[in-house]
């Protein structure tokens, strides 16, 4: 049996329906991401299950107790803010501390499992600091260990990392992917970057307009979309309706295709011509026309003397398994 | 722009703005530490005896203490009543904002001669008669306080995010009563602490309503300054040195914390 | 006090989730904190002008409009309103004017003398009323120091603190700091960089100010006019104690028909009370007109 389980989850405002029929089972200790673009519902899902804001219809079930009566101080769910919510007001330890403080957790005990979890998040030596003298990335650590020294059953990550700069967020990425792993905590994180979402986790719920579109693990979604949508937010398919396709790839074709970038390299029978091409560091993507059709190819960087200069021409090839079909 | 003219002009203008606004406070000041003053140029002789004379004044001294009295009556009441409200306001009902942004200009719009009248015939006999007493005034500064403590301290509010760091502190098991107590209300304190001395500064200074709905009845300072203006000039400009130093001190401790401010 | 409506964990085998009970009790308990302020507000603020505008218009027991036509055939009260719009437009303009000059050099001397300037202003801002009418009698009175001075050297031959020059002079004074304290900040928004790329593109220091300068700062100066216009109008304090009201006046008219000694008539001062808001209004919706048709920020 899944440990959380979420059952013809409804929720409207009004009239204006957010998300209609959401099912979906998450198992102990399970790394989820629900990935989206802003707006799918899927911050509404996450605040859902946090007891944040009101269901219209339906249940989610922890460990096969219904939770959606209960208010969210009784759910036992930790949660982490985009926007950090540190208490500005406490230092970095006082904001551990009140989850415990909350739980009448006695002082000796609650001192230690304060230091444990800021020394879990390394910033031990940071616990007399105010959240206006931590960095964003050290803030959202702060908030990390705050989240989990109350022992949670489900953590609840809402994107955490999106307003950290490139680097910051590669070192965070790990550092909360290892956590996870060690408390083998159950992890419900939200996001709308495709690669947070496909390093990060054991399973991806991909959600568009209110709907789970297609789940499975990183390596699935990556190279089996299930429509154009999931093609279109997951890597940088080239996606080709089914007459361009036959101009394309000379041979009669039912529905629109997609193709990797990467699945589709140079020396070849299909003439192109090179139309420009921007550097991606390891990654060359090039602008190609072939037989009419602008292409999208991604090649590896290996040296200067390799690239091939615009208005070049050349010949392609195409992997025949790499071709999808779309919906 | 910093060329030496046009830095010379502005400097002329600031330091002329700064004496302009001087001269009044400095005459006064002088006058209070004249021995007598009249139809020359400089004063004749120097003297503290004024200030002796008002600070040994039984009258004054009660009016001092029952400005205060007043003054600080009705910011107790304002924050009890204000913090409540911006809390439901900012977390509950985000839309009330702005019909409250165009009620609190009532206070500016309805100047206080007008509100004096309708409060005379309202409170003036009756059940619930208190013109006359400070009561009145309490009620009338909290109206008066209103505009200017709801804003200092919404944008105090505005700076924390109040909805995640209540959500957060209800996730960590916090009632919304203990939330609001120990999370957001600490974070106001500065902003409340700030508008509630600029607050008094300007209720201190409030006279319409004391010289209407009061008068000698229960004499605040500057209702007793009104009274005492046929006695000696300069008694009174040493009450209003006195005054003016008083409010000085305020204005400057509120401007200071500001500045700590971030 | 708490809004969470915790129903025991027994509740969990229940299929559906919408207890009504929760939902009504998270209204109305907010709502309840919500009623002490407006108990408040209601007595002090809206009650009053309530009585106010219905009582304007009754007399002699019945509803009429003959508070406002002796407000308006009388010329002792016509005066009143003359005397009123002139102290306060004049007093307006010229504290505007100076506020202006004052907050565009403040802006550009060096922050030590900024800051200083700046405090003082604010603090004189609270220097109205009774003992700013006390001050001015010191230095500007009949036997006042400048006036003294002034005299002397020829440059004053008939000033009258007392007179309606000598109020504009006065209000003047108070609308300074006020007006500095608004201005200020919106001096601070001009930024630095809009007047270099004017000036890489063409433009003139006038054509800079005439076509973004100005532009810009517009809604601030619509916005402190008002706020000064008002503060004039309403201003009561100061002319009373300068002139033991004996000067003609809106506000002093008023107080004289509810607590003067004589001549009790609260409907007739209610009539003028809400001429005197009236204008308040014409004031704001002219504001709120022009600041349409003007730029602004979002």
């Amino acid at each position: 049996m899944s440990f959380l389980s979420i059952q013809k989850l409804d929720k409207r405002y009004g009239t204006t329906s957010i998300f209609t029929g959401i099912d979906c089972e998450i198992a102990r200790g399970e790394f989820v991401t629900l990935l989206g673009p802003s707006g799918c519902g899927k911050s509404t899902l996450l605040r859902c299950i946090a007891g944040l804001t009101d269901v219209s219809g339906g249940r989610i079930l922890v460990d096969g107790q219904d939770i959606v009566p209960l208010p969210p101080q009784k759910r036992g769910i930790g949660m982490v803010f985009q926007s950090y919510a540190l208490f500005p007001n406490m230092t970095a330890a006082q904001n551990v501390a009140f989850g415990l403080r909350m739980q009448k957790v006695g002082k000796t005990e609650s001192d230690k499992r304060v230091v444990d979890a800021l020394a879990m998040v390394e910033l031990g030596e940071f616990a007399a600091r105010y959240p206006s003298q931590l960095s964003g990335g050290q803030c959202q650590r702060v908030a990390l260990a705050r989240s989990l020294v109350t022992r949670p059953r489900l953590l609840l990550l809402d994107e955490p990392l999106s307003a950290l700069d490139a680097r910051i967020r590669k070192l965070l990425r790990e550092q909360i992917r290892g956590i996870q792993q060690e408390l083998g905590l159950t992890t419900i994180f939200v996001t709308h970057d495709q690669e947070e979402a496909l390093t990060m986790s054991d399973r991806i719920f991909l959600m568009n307009a209110g709907q789970i579109v297609q789940s499975g693990d990183a390596e699935t979604l990556y190279t089996a979309p299930v429509d154009a949508f999931a093609a279109g937010f997951i890597g940088n398919y080239n996606l080709l309706d089914a007459c361009v396709a036959e101009a394309l790839l000379r041979r009669t074709m039912t529905c629109r295709i997609a193709i990797r970038p990467e699945a589709i390299g140079f020396g070849g029978d299909i003439d192109a011509q090179i139309k420009g091409h921007s550097l991606l560091g390891n990654v060359i993507r090039y602008r190609v026309e072939a037989r009419g059709v602008e292409l999208v190819v991604d090649v590896l960087n290996r040296s200067a003397a390799d690239l091939h200069a615009t208005g070049t021409l050349v010949g392609l090839s195409i992997d025949d398994s790499a071709i999808r079909e779309v919906a | 722009m910093s060329t030496k003219p046009a830095a010379l002009y502005h400097r002329i203008v600031v330091w002329a703005l700064f004496a302009m606004l001087l001269l009044p406070l400095l005459g006064t000041f002088l006058y209070s530490i004249s021995t007598s003053w009249s139809a020359t140029v400089l004063p004749d002789g120097l003297t503290l005896k004024w200030y002796i004379q008002l600070w040994t004044e039984p009258r004054f001294l009660n009016a001092f203490l029952q400005s205060i009295l007043v003054c600080v009556g009705a910011l107790l009441l304002a924050t009890v009543l204000i913090l409540p409200l911006l809390f439901v306001v900012h977390y509950h009902f985000p839309k009330l904002d702005g019909l409250m942004n165009v009620l609190i200009l009532l206070p500016f719009a309805v100047p206080p001669v007008v509100s004096s009248v309708g409060l005379l015939q309202l409170y003036g006999s009756g059940p619930l008669a208190m013109t006359g007493t400070p009561w009145i005034l309490v009620g009338c500064y909290f109206t008066i306080a209103l505009p200017f403590m709801y804003r200092a301290i919404t944008n105090n509010l505005l700076a924390i995010n109040i909805r995640d760091l209540m959500d957060a502190a209800h996730l960590l098991g916090a009632s919304t009563w203990k939330a609001a107590l120990l999370v957001i209300l600490p974070n106001l304190r500065k902003g409340l602490v700030v508008s509630l001395l600029l607050s008094f500064s300007f209720l201190f200074a409030e006279f319409v309503f004391a010289n209407l709905l009061v008068g000698t009845r229960y004499e605040t300072l500057q209702v007793y300054l009104n009274n005492m203006r046929n006695s000696s000039g300069h008694f009174s400009s040493a009450l209003v040195i006195s005054y003016f130093f008083f409010v000085l001190m305020f204005t400057w401790i509120a401007n200071r914390l500001n500045r700590d401010r971030g | 006090m708490t809004v969470n409506p915790a129903p025991s964990d027994t509740t969990a085998a229940l299929p559906t989730p919408n207890l009504p009970k929760p939902r009504s009790s998270r209204r109305w308990l907010p709502l309840l904190c919500l009623a002490p302020f407006a108990v408040f507000f209601v007595a002090f603020q809206i009650a009053p002008l309530f009585w106010v505008a219905i009582n304007s218009a009754i007399a002699e027991g019945g509803w009429s409009l003959a508070n406002y036509e002796r407000v308006f055939s009388s010329r002792f009260y016509r005066q009143a309103m003359q005397f009123s719009l002139e102290i306060t437009v004049w007093s307006s303009v010229l504290g505007l004017l100076f506020a202006v000059i004052g907050s565009y050099s403040l802006r550009q001397v060096d922050s030590k003398v900024r800051d200083f300037v700046m405090a003082f202003s604010n603090m004189t801002s609270n220097f109205t009323g009774v003992p700013l009418a006390f001050a001015f009698v010191i230095i500007l009175g009949f036997n006042g120091a400048l006036t003294l001075v002034l005299k002397q050297y020829g440059l004053l031959s008939d000033f009258n603190l007392y007179s309606k020059t000598g109020l504009i002079v006065v209000y003047t004074y108070f609308q300074i700091p006020l007006g500095v304290l608004l201005l200020y900040p919106a001096f601070d928004a001009l930024r630095d960089d809009w007047r270099e790329s004017a000036s890489l593109l063409g433009a003139s220091a006038l054509r800079y100010w005439w076509h973004i300068g100005l532009p810009v700062l517009t809604p601030a100066l619509l916005g402190t006019f008002v706020i000064l216009l008002a503060n004039a109008l309403g201003a009561y304090a100061t002319v009373y104690a300068l002139t033991t009201g004996n000067f003609n006046v809106m506000p002093i008219r008023i107080a004289a028909l509810v607590a003067g000694d004589i001549n009790l008539d609260p409907n007739l001062a209610s009539a003028l009370s809400m001429v005197l808001v009236g204008m308040m209004v014409v004031f704001t919706a002219a504001h709120q007109w022009l600041l349409k048709r003007s730029y602004h920020v979002h």
